[in-house]
């Protein structure tokens, strides 16, 4: 088909392309909780409970966790374009 | 994205749910991992001990506990960040 652009996603494209968004989004939620887990929770187990101190930290990790996510993906597409790689935008 | 025929949809429900068996089972692979680590350490006798267990026990109702909020955090700030590169 000449003049044509990109041919349509097949189903299989499409679902792949949806499952693999999710699992991005998976992967980053279960490392957050892996760090933020590391970084705030008294390894003790002293109580069964969050105490205050621990929720609080909780919440401020997460937020630091997205906005480094951030940070960092923008400093590596603008290094590594200067470095001449390419890569997906995050 | 142009939408899904209802087979689509199915293929993909389908697909999720298997995802979300195997995503469970990591979590529970990482929760007694965590909690073992953290608690067990007294190798005198092939029981855990009674501080041991108590310690799982809690270990685990607090991991729960802070999964429920990080996932609260994890939605919100994920909506906004997809909001925000939408703007763009």
């Amino acid at each position: 088909m000449f003049g044509l652009g990109r041919a349509k996603p097949t189903s299989a494209e499409k679902i792949a392309a949806i499952e693999n968004e999710l699992k991005v989004v998976a992967e980053m939620h279960s490392r957050m909780i892996k760090v933020c887990t590391s970084k705030c929770i008294d390894k003790a187990y002293r109580e069964g409970e969050l105490n205050k101190g621990e929720g609080v930290c909780l919440d401020r990790c997460s937020a630091k966790f997205f906005e480094a996510h951030q940070t960092i993906s923008e400093q590596l597409q603008k290094e590594g374009a200067a470095r001449g790689f390419g890569g997906p935008s995050m | 994205m142009d939408g899904l025929t209802p087979a689509e949809n199915r293929e993909l429900e389908t697909r999720l749910q298997k995802r979300q068996v195997k995503e469970f089972m990591a979590v529970f692979g990482n929760l007694v991992d965590n909690c073992f680590q953290s608690c067990v350490d007294d190798f005198t006798s092939k029981a855990l001990s009674g501080r041991e267990s108590g310690c799982i026990s809690r270990c685990v109702t607090k991991s729960m506990a802070t999964q429920t909020r990080l996932g609260e955090r994890f939605a919100e700030l994920n909506a906004a960040m997809s909001a925000e590169m939408a703007n763009r």
